[in-house]
């Protein structure tokens, strides 16, 4: 009856778990951004200040840590909502099979674009 | 000349009907304060005897008369009928299989009530002389938790127990906390493995249907935040 006797060792604890989490993380990830935006730099906003800051090491770590939030909490409210619908145990594999794959595509494109970002002559 | 109000029941008898329907009965006000399960008595005894309900008590302590009532679960026998909007519907308790008209399969239910192992576990042996004692705040701590009647209006009214056929449900979740939070009590390691899963506390997403819905006043909700907490403090 209950899903981990039938050979899954996931409980559904982490998952509860880390959503808190990485929604909290998220909430600080948004409100600093919104400060730094709005309330960081003085004057008009240049396509030099802007990129110096993105590609600055600490901006690039926030936004790493950032991504890895938002792609976790995303992916893991879709996941919680396949356990709350489907349960027949093939379909569910699937689902949060094809979840995987495009948590890790996202996760791939995110790390990829702010690794490589540069600034532009 | 007698106030009556229309009661339009439920009525489905899987021997002779393809499908359900609501009929449409007069109930007659006779004295003030009548329950609506005063109510579907009269249409019982007076009207129309094939009708099927389950009662006991009547008083709001037995749970047998769980039923949706316009709407909202609720125990006929303490929910009076002159606080209802006309024509008062009532209908078998939601998601659960109809056996025949208000009368649904506890089966499940029960099922998973049993799973929590709701029963006091000890390994320690009591005292030689006298029972196993518990102090009155410890005793306090079990209030709100103790008075569940299992009618079931909780579970049913819960869109999680809806949409998942294995999900355990407040009730029983409500029961295994009642126990893990009383001090006599050394089951919580077991109980916790169990409601530690996929379809158990994790499937509840606090909508508090449950405890709206609960004719006692009791807060599942509140019950199942505790296991998910006592489970996380083991786990992390």
């Amino acid at each position: 009856m209950l899903g981990k006797y039938f050979g899954s060792g996931r409980s559904g604890a982490f998952d509860w778990f880390f959503q808190r989490v990485s929604g909290v993380a998220l909430l600080i990830t948004l409100f600093l951004h919104f400060w730094v935006l709005h309330y960081a730099s003085e004057g008009p906003v240049t396509y030099q200040k802007v990129m110096a800051r993105l590609v600055s090491p600490a901006w690039k770590a926030l936004d790493i840590a950032f991504l890895v939030f938002a792609v976790y909490h995303a992916m893991n409210g879709f996941k919680m909502i396949i356990d709350d619908y489907v349960h027949t145990s093939g379909v569910r594999a699937v689902l949060v099979g094809a979840l995987w794959v495009v948590a890790i595509g996202f996760f791939g494109l995110g790390v990829l674009t702010i690794v490589t970002l540069k600034v532009q002559a | 000349m007698v106030k009556t109000v229309t009661f339009s029941v439920f009525r489905y008898d899987p021997e002779k009907d393809t499908r359900p329907y609501y009929k449409d009965y007069r109930v007659e006000l006779r004295r003030p304060g009548m329950m609506v399960l005063d109510g579907l008595n009269q249409i019982r005894w007076e009207q129309d005897g094939t009708l099927a309900f389950r009662r006991s008590c009547r008083e709001g302590v037995c749970g047998s008369d769980g039923l949706n009532i316009n709407g909202v679960n609720m125990l006929a026998c303490i929910t009076h009928i002159e606080e209802l909007k006309e024509p008062i519907v009532v209908q078998p308790l939601p998601s659960m299989p109809v056996i025949k008209d208000l009368v649904v399969d506890f089966t499940d239910f029960y099922a998973k009530y049993y799973l929590v192992k709701p029963y006091l576990i000890t390994k320690t042996p009591p005292p030689s002389d006298r029972e196993r004692l518990q102090s009155p705040e410890d005793r306090k701590k079990l209030d709100g938790l103790y008075e569940c009647i299992l009618c079931a209006c909780c579970s049913t009214s819960c869109p999680s127990f809806w949409a998942d056929p294995n999900y355990l449900g407040p009730a029983a979740l409500l029961k295994a906390w009642r126990f893990i939070a009383d001090t006599r009590d050394e089951g919580a390691d077991e109980r916790l493995e169990i409601i530690n899963d996929r379809d158990g506390a994790w499937r509840c997403h606090t909508i508090l249907n449950c405890v709206e819905a609960c004719p006692k006043q009791l807060n599942p909700t509140e019950a199942i935040a505790e296991l998910k907490k006592a489970i996380i403090h083991r786990k992390f």
